[in-house]
């Protein structure tokens, strides 16, 4: 392999699979991300550094509980930030925010002191801020949130869950390690991770949605936006009942399913290298396809009429006198008002009816 | 002491006072790593010029937003007030950046004729008889001579982008990382098999397509690693999220 941030890898690749899972894990990211941890240089040291770090998690667990109530209105805006725990954000009735935190820790009673939860006040709106003070602290924080239910939220954390039911105000909700979950957000504008999973249902906004993860799979139902733009390395993407007039999909090597309507003079864009891409339309009124597929096969369930433009048809002829098997399809279906476009390199391409 | 890349910029885009074009111009007479960035930054505006227009993808507006708040940052210190010579400072350090930007401009400047329309095809003349087979010769002759220059600035940019994030690499956690690098592994999977179907088929559409394609998608994902680093290196948890939501990386 030619690639690439090698060295940084080839050392932390061991550690990563000892680095252990949840609390562990999240401990260890935080401790990264503030650049004290130990410096690993290689293998042997980061996989000693592991067993070590691991050896001080196991006491018992201590706790510290936060709690706070901030009066923003129905439509302020909520900031949360967080380092290592989880998030869970859901809407309630009049004007408050309800902020109830929890710090953890496996180690000493008095690390939890040394974390900070930092509410930030204003008119409007309000900002919390997880901060950890000491170089070595193994605490994380998980929040439980009410907000009202119009407000606009923007979560971020590096290492934990992020959960969002019922808010109906705009939400931006990201996490580099876990899952994202939305449900019941009719303005979610965002939705993203690294290496969770991305859920997102009865999602829906005026205008454009951004969601994706890079090694999770993307699902989501009942989603509606004027565009949406979707990716994923090498996750899986579903979606099912969406109504979008934009739609871009890229991944890998992650399959890729659409369920969902297309819009009069709407444009689908989809691309994976070896995933397979599954169409399943409900009654669409007309779409023009353009569809190619270097070595997967193309297929459909609905009636297309084969054929483009003239001069698109003697190439196609030309490929076939020199052998060319390209496995490309330009074809139209009922009024041809919406336009899909659809490549895989090896991945095929099936095009279903509901 | 070198100028600064704002300085140099200056210099190519020619809104130097005169007394300052001939200050960096006597610099880079005798210094062959600004001579290099400049020709780079004449190359990207020279690329920039030749790209039509497009309608940007939703995630381009928040990765410019990104890139343009990391420039701020690290050009605050060098531009504060009472600084000797704003213009010039101990080092560029934004050389390996905008090397790769160039290189970069040039390969999408090139790359944007392999992606797909849905219009008709220039490239498929109709031209009867011999006339015709002459001229579709040529065109598949200038189609690889082009991807494969495409391809030699992708590489070129990403090449740029491993040796920025190599060189700031213990900033990330060990599972972030794994998990970036496996990733990168998939992508280098399919511009190897993108790169061997258009080697034995040159004029393939599909496989062209493929493989510009996925020189994007690792543009974009070292671009958003690198930032990722950027950010976990400054222990700015909250803004390394926030570049976190880029890197689903689709590559623009």
């Amino acid at each position: 392999m030619r690639l690439t941030l090698p060295m940084l890898m080839a050392g932390l690749a061991l550690a990563a699979s000892a680095a252990a899972q949840g609390a562990d894990q999240r401990i260890a990211l935080r401790e990264m991300t503030h650049g004290v941890s130990p410096v690993v240089p290689n293998a042997a040291a980061s996989s000693e550094w592991t067993r070590a770090y691991q050896g001080r998690d196991r006491g018992p667990e201590q706790t510290e509980r936060f709690s706070r109530k901030v009066k923003i209105g129905r439509d302020g805006r909520v900031s949360i930030a967080n380092i290592s725990g989880d998030i869970v954000v859901t809407s309630g009735a009049g004007d408050e925010v309800s902020i109830e935190a929890v710090k953890r820790t496996r180690g000493s009673q008095s690390e939890l002191a040394s974390v900070h939860i930092d509410v930030d006040e204003r008119q409007g709106r309000v900002d919390v801020q997880t901060t950890h003070t000491a170089r070595n602290d193994h605490v994380s924080v998980d929040y439980t949130v009410t907000v009202p239910s119009s407000a606009s939220l923007d979560l971020h954390s590096i290492s934990g869950a992020v959960k969002v039911t019922g808010v109906r105000g705009p939400v931006r909700a990201e996490t580099v390690s876990g899952n994202v979950t939305t449900t019941d957000t009719p303005k979610l504008e965002s939705a993203k991770s690294v290496s969770g999973n991305v859920s997102l249902t009865g999602a829906a906004t005026d205008g454009d949605l951004s969601a994706g993860t890079v090694s999770g799979n993307l699902t989501a139902k009942g989603m509606k936006a004027h565009g949406l733009d979707l990716g994923s390395v090498s996750g899986d993407i579903s979606l099912s009942d969406v109504m979008c007039d934009r739609l871009g999909i890229k991944s890998v090597s992650g399959s890729i399913e659409y369920g969902g309507s297309i819009a009069k003079s709407g444009r689908y864009d989809i691309n994976t290298h070896s995933g397979t891409v599954r169409l399943v339309l409900a009654n669409p009124s007309g779409f023009e396809l353009n569809a190619n597929s270097f070595s997967g096969s193309i297929r459909s369930d609905l009636p297309l009429t084969i054929g483009g433009d003239s001069a698109r048809r003697d190439r196609d002829r030309r490929r076939r006198d020199t052998g060319f098997n390209n496995h490309s399809m330009r074809a139209t279906f009922g009024d041809g008002s919406a336009t899909l476009i659809i490549r895989t390199f090896s991945g095929d391409i099936i095009i279903a009816k509901r | 002491m070198h100028p600064n890349e704002t300085a140099i910029n200056a210099y190519v885009e020619e809104s130097l006072d005169p007394v300052e074009r001939r200050e960096v111009e006597q610099h880079l007479a005798s210094c062959a790593s600004c001579r290099q960035l400049a020709d780079d930054l004449r190359e990207v505006l020279r690329a920039a010029t030749t790209l039509g227009l497009r309608e940007p993808p939703v995630r381009a507006w928040s990765r410019l937003e990104r890139a343009i708040k990391l420039e701020r940052e690290h050009a605050a210190p060098q531009d504060a007030p009472g600084a000797p010579h704003a213009a010039w400072t101990g080092r560029v350090r934004w050389a390996p950046w905008l090397a790769a930007a160039a290189a970069l401009a040039l390969a999408t400047a090139i790359g944007l004729r392999f992606m797909p329309t849905t219009g008709p095809d220039p490239a498929a003349s109709n031209q009867p008889g011999a006339g015709a087979t002459i001229a579709a010769g040529e065109a598949a002759q200038s189609v690889e001579t082009e991807l494969r220059q495409a391809e030699a600035h992708y590489e070129k940019a990403i090449k740029g982008l491993e040796q920025i994030a190599s060189s700031e690499q213990n900033a990330l956690d060990p599972a972030t990382a794994a998990t970036l690098q496996k990733n990168l592994a998939v992508i280098d999977q399919a511009i190897s098999e993108s790169r061997a179907a258009v080697r034995s088929q040159p004029t393939s559409d599909p496989a062209q397509q493929s493989l510009i394609e996925n020189f994007k998608m690792k543009m974009g994902l070292l671009q958003d690693t690198v930032a990722l680093i950027n950010e976990m290196r400054k222990g700015n948890e909250a803004g390394a999220a926030r570049i976190a939501s880029g890197l689903k990386q689709k590559g623009d």
